[in-house]
């Protein structure tokens, strides 16, 4: 038995030197194929520093209405992610959210989940994806956590619910989930995992459910949920989720309430293990959007919260499913 | 006349009272600049440390009303983080309380006082397909023209508010997570 250990272990040694060999030229190639697209972007939707308070440039999803989601970044010079059509998005979004449902089901409540959508779909069309068709929910599970799928599906846990004061809160938490399919970052893992050939019809005209070049993609059920963003992508999300409220007309300070209220859990509480096991602690994303915001927002005096409306839903006590 | 304004009076210092009762405490993540008022112009009345612990008075805005060992006033909420250093506000010792009990922290496989599981790593990856609740799901879905009055409804204006800089020092090109593939 022993004499194959050797062997075996140089061969793993090698298969993961090459893998990650060639994970990091692909990442290299993504981030210079991104980097210029990404200067324009920061130059389209952001006004000069000096003058933001007084000018705010127009929000992205205003500044180019006329472009259909899909063209939205279809630039040649971005060959990684301009291929996936928003069908084929939508196909990924939908196996891994169907999946997340059998894990965890809609909490059965009609009046909450009309009101979380209400807030949602309101908070995402003031991202640059306001056509997708936004589909939020509260799943039953008791610990804190949210998930975002591609191609517009936002869930956040009976848990986080029960945690949030008001609909500013609410706004923010779904904000940062709204950051992540505005931003593609679960499209991008998958691609850097080459588990999603864009090159290739690998999704052709197949539809959700038992479609095994999907769920090839996603890996299994619903375990890319599982498996967290980089960090720069969760604090992206973050600022995003602040901005996105804040255009809608709300308290920018839900969502830096909402990671205060998290700060204060006891880090070995099962109720945060897998958010804390997916997102950077929240001390450290409190410390970066304290930086990102600055005084930025200082101008926004009368955003609202909602205390009274968010109250009135009342979040019904489990079926016991 | 004076009666109402008596009552009033009574009810604004019992509501304040209520506010003052539940002391909250909290830890400085960085070193800022203790304001006497909220607002960046305001006059400093001291300066607050990384690590100071503090009590937390009041919140307007993005602000707390804070005693800090250097003095009393206002720090923009984000230098401040709620709970002390160990996390171990009346929420976390609850949950706390509730992962040392089944001793199973993380497995999801806890029942938890209401009676709803929570959701672990196990459970995404074994998850199966739910074609029903997914349809469900997407049946609550609203327009965009539903929302906006919804928004209108709250008095909710559009707020034209550009996009927030990546802090510098940069937070990028750190190394993928733990976990990661």
């Amino acid at each position: 038995m022993n004499k194959y250990l050797p062997r075996a272990l140089l061969a793993l040694a090698t298969a993961s030197l090459m893998g990650a060999l060639y994970a990091g030229d692909l990442e290299d190639q993504i981030r210079k194929a991104l980097d210029p697209a990404l200067k324009r972007l920061e130059k389209g939707n952001e006004s000069a520093p000096a003058d933001q308070g007084k000018q705010p440039s127009q929000p992205a999803d205003r500044s180019q209405p006329a472009q259909p989601d899909s063209g939205a970044q279809s630039s040649p010079e971005l060959p990684a992610f301009g291929n996936i059509s928003v069908e084929d998005e939508r196909k990924i979004g939908s196996q891994i959210a169907g999946n997340l449902l059998g894990a965890a089901p809609l909490v059965a409540d009609a009046k909450l989940q009309k009101y979380v959508n209400k807030v949602g779909r309101w908070v995402a069309q003031q991202s640059t994806r306001p056509d997708l068709k936004w589909t939020f929910g509260v799943i039953e599970a008791s610990d804190i956590n949210a998930f975002a799928a591609p191609g517009g599906y936002v869930f956040i846990t009976r848990g986080l619910y029960a945690m949030l004061k008001d609909e500013a809160e609410l706004a923010g938490v779904l904000g940062h989930e709204i950051g992540h399919v505005q931003e593609k970052h679960h499209l991008k893992v998958l691609q850097k995992q080459q588990q999603l050939d864009v090159g290739s019809k690998l999704l052709g005209k197949q539809v959700a459910g038992n479609d095994k070049n999907i769920q090839r993609v996603i890996g299994s059920g619903a375990e890319i949920m599982a498996r967290g963003l980089d960090k720069s992508a969760e604090f992206e999300a973050d600022r995003i989720g602040v901005v996105l409220a804040a255009r809608a007309g709300y308290d920018p300070w839900g969502l830096p309430g909402v990671l205060q209220e998290m700060a204060s859990i006891a880090k070995s509480s099962s109720s945060v293990a897998l958010l804390f096991k997916t997102h950077p602690a929240p001390e450290e994303r409190l410390t970066n959007l304290g930086e990102a915001m600055g005084d930025r927002l200082d101008a926004i005096k009368n955003g609202r919260t909602l205390a009274e409306r968010f109250k009135q839903i009342k979040l019904a006590k489990s079926s016991g499913k | 006349m004076n009666r109402p304004l008596q009552i009033l009076t009574v009810l604004c210092l019992s509501m304040a009272a209520l506010t003052y009762a539940a002391v909250e405490r909290g830890v400085a993540l960085k070193a800022d600049s203790i304001k006497s008022q909220p607002f960046q112009d305001a006059g400093a009345v001291g300066d607050l440390k990384k690590g100071d612990s503090v009590q937390i008075v009041s919140k307007k805005g993005g602000w707390l009303q804070i005693k800090a060992p250097s003095g009393s006033g206002w720090v923009r909420m984000l230098s401040v983080k709620r709970g002390t250093g160990g996390g171990s506000s009346a929420a976390g010792e609850l949950g706390g309380v509730a992962a040392m009990s089944t001793g199973r922290a993380g497995t999801g496989q806890i029942t938890s006082a209401t009676g709803v599981r929570g959701l672990s790593e196990e459970d995404l990856k074994a998850a199966k397909f739910d074609a029903a609740e997914l349809a469900r799901a997407e049946a609550n879905a609203v327009s965009a023209q539903a929302a906006v009055a919804f928004a209108s409804a709250g008095k909710l204006a559009p707020q034209k508010v550009a996009a927030l800089p990546e802090p510098r020092p940069a937070t990028t090109n750190e190394a993928p997570r733990a976990g990661r593939q």
